[in-house]
C-alpha cells in the first residue's frame, strides 16, 4: 500500500479556497427576504468549484473546507436546485479525485512479466466520513458542530429516516426531503464502493488484510455505535419497500399531482417525474451496499482463517445469516426480496442456504473443514424434490409457495449464470453451475414443480413458478 | 495574559463578544430594510389614526382639511410602496427556467405481437399445459408477466434473437404505456439487449428503431422546440397550466433509450452523425424545462453517450454545428447561462462543447454575426458599466459566457493578448461600480468580476 499526498497545492490553493468560499460569504445578509440572494451565491459558489476543479485545465481538488461546504449544501438545503447541483459535483468530484485507486505496476523481476496492482490511498484527500474511534465518543460529539461529516450512527439514522418515509409520505416538503436524503444515501454509497472495491481485489491479490481492516465500509460496520443486526434489517427494509412503492404508487401519485393543479413552480411535476428515477437508483445502490458487505464477509472469513484478523477486529455474523433469518421469520418480504435481489451469484447462494435449513442432511458437515464451507449446489436440491418423501418433509416445513418462489427465483439466478460469459479466474462460479446440463437442470425444475403440485392438488402454481416452468420447457424445446 | 482566577474575567468579555454585530450595519442592503421598516410604522401610524377618526367622525364631522391631508399622504406612501416593490423585483435574478414541453399529444394504442411470433406460438403449444394452465386469452397478461419478470430475457439470450414483433411491442411499451412497472421493465429489456454484453453473446436483433420513431415519440410528448423558425422570443415563460402539459413519464424511458443507442455505435448503426448531434441538441434543452429539473442525473448520464458517439474525425465540426443551433433554438437570457453550465464538462469534449456554446451565445447576444474572440472582448470593454443605463443583468450574464468560452478555448489557451483583454474588462466591471452602487446587479457584476481577476491573480 502506498500513500500518497493530494496534489501539493500551497498558496495557490489557498488564495483559491479564499476567493471561493467569499461567495458563500454571508455578513452582508441578515434578512429571511433575500433567502433567493443566498441560493443564487450557493449556486455560483458549486458553480465556482466545478470551473476550478473540474473544468480547468489543471484543475485541483477542492480543499476539505471547499468540499464540506459543498457537502453541507445537500445535507441542508431545500431548494431542487441546490441539491441536485451539489449533489452532481460531488459525484463528480469523486469521480476525478478518487481517495483510493489501484496503480498498475509492470513488475519485470519474475520470468514472465506480471502486472502487479498497488494499492494508492490519498492520505488527506477529502471525505465525508469519519469514524472517531468509540472510547473517544464524547469528544466526537462535542466537535460535531465543526464538521459535517457522517459516523456510523448517522449513517444508520439517514437509512432509518428513508425506511420510513418510503412507507408513509404526504406533503411536498417530505417529497422533498425525502429526495435529498436519497440521493445523501446514494453518495454515500458511491463513496463506501469507491473506498471499497480496489482495496478488495488488492486484498485478493496480496492477502494483505490491513487493506481491508481499514476500509470504510469496516470502519462503519465494525463501529460500536450502530447496532448491526438492525442495520442490516433496515437495509432490506429499503430494498423491498423502494420496489413495492414504485409499482403501487407511482401511478397514484402522478394522478394525484395532475389534478391537484397547482403545476405554478413546476415542483410538483418536477418531484413525480424523478422519484421513480431516484427511488430505483436509491434501490440499486443499497443493492450494492448488501453486496459489499457481503463481499467483505467473505474476505474477512479467508482473513480469519489465516489467522490475519486480531481481537481488535471483533466478531460480526456474516450478513447472509442475518438476512436468512429474517427472510425465513418474515415470509412478507421474501418474494420481494427475490424480485430487487438480482445478482446472480449470491441470489443463488443465499437461496440454497435457505433450503440447507430444511432438507435433511445425509452426512454431518462441519463447517470450515476444508477451508471453505462446502455448499451444495442448486442441482442437489431439485433432486431433492424428485421424490415424493423427501419432498412431503420440505414442504411439511415450508409452505409450498414459499417452495415454489425459491425454486423458481434460483432458476433464474441459475440461467443467469449459464449465460454470462463467466471471466476467467471465477472457479467458483463455474462449480454452481457446472453439475449438470442446463437442460438437465430444465428437465428437474419441471419435476420438482410436479411433484410440488402433487402434493397439494388444490394449491394452483404461483405466477412466477408458471413463468419459469414456461422457460424451462421452451428452452428445452429449442435445445432438443 | 489575565490571571485565569481573576473574579473580573468575565466582565472584561462581555464587550468583546457584542461588538463584531456593529460592523455588519455599514453594509448597502440594510438601506432597503429600513425603507420597509419605516413604510411599515408609516402604515400602522396611519391606520390608528384612521381608527381615531373613524371615532371622532362619529362625534363630529368637521376635519374637513385634514381628510384631504389624509388622501395625499396615503397617495404618496402608495407611490412610495410601488418604487419598493420595483427595486426589490429587480434585484432578484429571474430564475431559468423555459417550457419545453407543450400539450401531449395522443398516444398510439399499444398492439400485441401477432400470434404468428415464435414465443406466443409456444405458449399455446406448450405440452406443460396441464401445470401452466394457459389459453391464448391468457396470452397477453402472460407476456407481459414473462416481460416484467425478467423472463423474457432469459428467453432470448438462449435463443440468440429478438423477432420484430416482440421488439416493436417492448418498443411501444417503453415510450407510451402509462403504468410504471411495464415501463420499467421495456427499459430494462431494450438496454440490455443493447449492451456490450448482449453484443458479444451474438444477439440478432430483427428490428431497430430508427431516429424517427424516437423524434415521433417526442413530439407526441409535446415537444416544442422542434422547429427553428420559432423563435426563441415567442417561447413561453410561464408554465401552461393545462392539465396534459409537460412530458409524461415515459421521457425518463426516452432519454434512457437514447443514451443506450448511442453506447453501441460499433456493433449498431442506428443513428447518423446528423440525428446524433440533433439530439445532443435535444438533450442540453431538456435541461431547462424546470419539471426536468430532478433528472439531471439521467440527463448528464446521456448526454455523455451522445457525446461519445462521435467518431474524433466528426466531432470539431459537430460540437459548432450543435453550439450554432442551440443558440438559434434556445433564449439568449438567463436561460443561456444555464444552458452552458448544464454541460457538465466532466471530458475534453463537453470541455470543448460548453466553450464552444458559451461563444456563440456571446456572438448572438452582442448582436453580431462574424467576429473573432478580439471584436468579442473589445465590444466587452467597450461597455461603459458607469453608465446609469447600461443593463447590469446582460452584463452579468456576458461575463458567464465569456469566462466559460476563454477557459476552455483550445486555440485561446496561450494567447496572451486575449488574457490582458479579458483582464482589462473585468478590471472595468470590478473597479467601475462602487460598493455604493445600488442599481440592480450591481454587486453582482463587481464580486463576479473582482472573483475573477482573483482567479487569474492566483494561478
Amino acid at each position: 500500500m502506498e500513500n500518497r499526498k493530494g496534489v501539493a497545492g500551497g498558496a495557490a490553493n489557498r488564495g483559491l479556497e479564499e476567493n471561493t468560499m467569499a461567495i458563500l460569504d454571508t455578513s452582508g445578509f441578515n434578512s429571511s427576504k433575500i433567502c433567493h440572494h443566498l441560493n443564487d451565491d450557493r449556486l455560483a459558489f458549486l458553480e465556482a468549484v466545478r470551473c476550478a476543479s473540474l473544468l480547468s485545465i489543471n484543475g485541483t481538488a477542492p480543499t476539505s473546507i471547499m468540499f464540506e461546504a459543498v457537502f453541507q449544501i445537500l445535507k441542508d438545503e431545500d431548494s431542487l436546485d441546490l441539491i441536485m447541483e451539489s449533489y452532481q459535483l460531488l459525484v463528480d468530484l469523486n469521480k476525478r479525485f478518487p481517495r483510493v485507486y489501484l496503480s498498475k505496476t509492470e513488475k519485470s523481476e519474475s520470468s514472465s512479466s506480471n502486472v502487479m496492482s498497488e494499492l494508492v490511498v490519498v492520505q488527506e484527500a477529502w471525505s465525508p466520513f469519519s469514524f472517531g474511534l468509540d472510547s473517544y465518543n464524547e469528544k466526537a460529539v462535542a466537535n460535531k458542530q465543526l464538521g459535517g461529516s457522517v459516523d456510523s450512527l448517522s449513517f444508520h439514522a439517514l437509512i432509518q429516516e428513508v425506511v420510513k418515509v418510503s412507507r408513509e409520505r404526504k406533503s411536498e416538503a417530505v417529497e422533498i426531503k425525502f429526495l435529498r436524503n436519497m440521493l445523501l444515501l446514494q453518495y454515500l454509497i458511491i463513496i463506501l464502493e469507491d473506498d471499497f472495491l480496489p482495496r478488495n481485489s488488492a486484498y485478493q491479490e496480496n492477502m494483505n488484510w490491513t487493506l481491508l481492516r481499514e476500509s470504510l465500509l469496516n470502519m462503519l460496520l465494525g463501529s460500536r455505535k450502530i447496532i448491526y443486526k438492525s442495520f442490516i434489517q433496515d437495509c432490506l427494509c429499503i430494498l423491498c419497500d423502494l420496489t413495492f412503492d414504485q409499482t403501487e404508487l407511482s401511478s397514484e401519485m402522478s394522478h394525484n399531482s395532475r389534478h391537484s393543479g397547482d403545476l405554478s413552480d413546476g415542483i410538483d411535476t418536477a418531484l413525480v417525474l424523478a422519484l421513480p428515477e431516484v427511488e430505483k437508483s436509491t434501490c440499486s445502490v443499497l443493492k450494492k451496499l448488501v453486496l459489499m458487505i457481503m463481499e467483505l464477509d467473505l474476505s474477512r472469513s479467508m482473513a480469519d482463517l489465516q489467522g490475519s484478523t486480531t481481537r481488535a477486529d471483533g466478531v460480526r455474523t456474516p450478513a447472509v445469516d442475518i438476512m436468512l433469518e429474517e427472510l425465513i421469520y418474515n415470509s412478507d418480504i421474501l418474494s420481494s426480496f427475490l424480485q430487487v435481489f438480482d445478482e446472480p451469484k449470491w441470489k443463488l447462494k443465499v437461496i440454497v442456504e435457505y433450503f440447507q435449513k430444511y432438507i435433511p442432511k445425509s452426512s454431518v458437515r462441519t463447517r470450515r473443514s476444508n477451508g471453505q464451507v462446502k455448499d451444495q449446489t442448486f442441482d442437489e436440491v431439485l433432486k431433492c424434490f424428485s421424490n415424493s418423501n423427501s419432498t412431503k418433509s420440505i414442504v411439511k416445513k415450508l409452505s409450498i409457495e414459499v417452495a415454489q418462489l425459491l425454486l423458481a427465483h434460483a432458476f433464474q439466478a441459475y440461467l443467469s449464470l449459464s449465460l454470462q460469459h463467466l471471466p476467467e479466474g471465477s472457479s467458483e462460479l463455474k462449480e454452481d453451475v457446472k453439475g449438470s446440463s442446463l437442460a438437465e437442470v430444465c428437465k428437474n425444475l419441471i419435476s420438482a414443480f410436479t411433484s410440488l403440485r402433487r402434493e397439494d392438488k388444490e394449491t394452483e402454481i404461483l405466477p412466477f413458478g408458471k413463468e419459469a416452468l414456461f422457460t424451462a420447457a421452451t428452452i428445452l424445446s429449442t435445445k432438443s | 495574559m489575565t490571571d485565569a482566577y481573576d473574579p473580573l474575567d468575565f466582565e472584561f468579555e462581555e464587550p468583546i463578544r457584542i461588538s463584531p454585530s456593529v460592523p455588519k450595519k455599514k453594509k448597502k442592503v440594510i438601506g432597503l430594510d429600513d425603507l420597509l421598516e419605516d413604510h411599515e410604522k408609516e402604515q400602522k401610524r396611519i391606520n390608528e389614526r384612521k381608527s381615531k377618526r373613524q371615532k371622532i367622525k362619529n362625534t363630529s364631522d368637521s376635519e374637513e382639511d385634514e381628510d384631504a391631508r389624509e388622501k395625499e399622504l396615503s397617495k404618496c406612501v402608495d407611490k412610495c410602496q410601488k418604487e419598493m416593490d420595483q427595486i426589490n423585483d429587480d434585484d432578484e435574478m429571474p430564475l431559468w427556467g423555459i417550457q419545453v414541453f407543450g400539450d401531449q399529444k395522443i398516444f398510439p394504442a399499444l398492439e400485441y405481437p401477432e400470434p404468428r411470433s415464435f414465443i406466443l406460438q409456444s405458449i399455446v403449444n406448450n405440452k406443460l399445459n396441464s401445470l401452466v394452465e394457459l389459453t391464448i386469452e391468457k396470452g397477453e397478461p402472460f407476456l407481459e408477466g414473462l416481460l416484467v419478470d425478467g423472463w423474457l430475457l432469459k428467453l432470448i439470450f438462449t435463443q440468440g434473437r429478438v423477432e420484430k414483433s416482440i421488439s416493436t411491442w417492448i418498443f411501444n411499451l417503453m415510450l407510451y404505456s402509462s403504468k410504471e412497472w411495464l415501463r420499467k421493465a421495456a427499459c430494462e429489456f431494450w438496454c440490455s439487449i443493447l449492451s456490450p454484453e448482449a453484443n458479444s453473446s451474438g444477439i440478432k436483433i430483427d428490428w431497430l428503431p430508427s431516429y424517427s420513431d424516437l423524434k415521433r415519440a417526442l413530439g407526441i410528448y409535446g415537444y416544442l422546440l422542434d422547429s427553428p423558425s420559432k423563435l426563441s422570443s415567442d417561447i413561453d415563460m410561464i408554465h401552461a397550466d393545462s392539465d396534459t402539459a409537460g412530458p409524461p413519464q415515459n421521457i425518463r424511458c426516452w432519454i434512457k433509450y437514447v443514451a443506450a443507442c448511442c453506447q453501441v455505435r460499433n456493433m449498431h448503426v442506428i443513428f447518423s452523425t446528423l440525428e446524433a448531434e440533433d439530439f445532443l441538441g435535444v438533450i442540453i434543452s431538456l435541461f431547462l424545462d424546470r419539471q426536468l429539473l430532478c433528472l439531471s442525473m439521467i440527463l448528464h448520464a446521456c448526454m455523455y453517450s451522445v457525446i461519445s458517439f462521435f467518431k474524433d474525425e466528426e466531432w470539431h465540426d459537430s460540437c459548432e454545428r450543435v453550439a450554432k443551433s442551440l443558440c438559434c433554438r434556445l433564449p439568449g437570457d438567463i436561460n443561456c447561462l444555464r444552458t452552458v453550465e448544464s454541460i457538465s464538462g466532466s471530458n475534453g469534449r463537453s470541455k470543448h462543447l460548453r466553450s464552444a456554446v458559451a461563444k456563440q451565445f456571446l456572438i448572438r447576444c452582442l448582436n453580431e454575426k462574424e467576429c473573432d474572440a478580439e471584436d468579442i472582448l473589445r465590444m466587452l470593454i467597450s461597455i461603459n458599466v458607469k453608465d446609469k443605463n447600461c443593463d447590469l443583468s446582460k452584463m452579468y450574464i456576458y461575463l458567464g459566457l465569456a469566462e466559460n468560452w476563454l477557459l476552455f478555448d483550445p486555440t485561446l489557451k496561450d494567447n496572451a493578448k486575449i488574457h490582458e483583454m479579458w483582464r482589462s474588462c473585468l478590471r472595468n466591471c470590478s473597479c467601475g461600480i462602487a460598493i455604493t452602487d445600488l442599481r440592480s446587479y450591481a454587486s453582482k457584476v463587481r464580486s463576479k468580476a473582482s472573483y475573477l481577476l482573483q482567479g487569474m491573480a492566483n494561478k
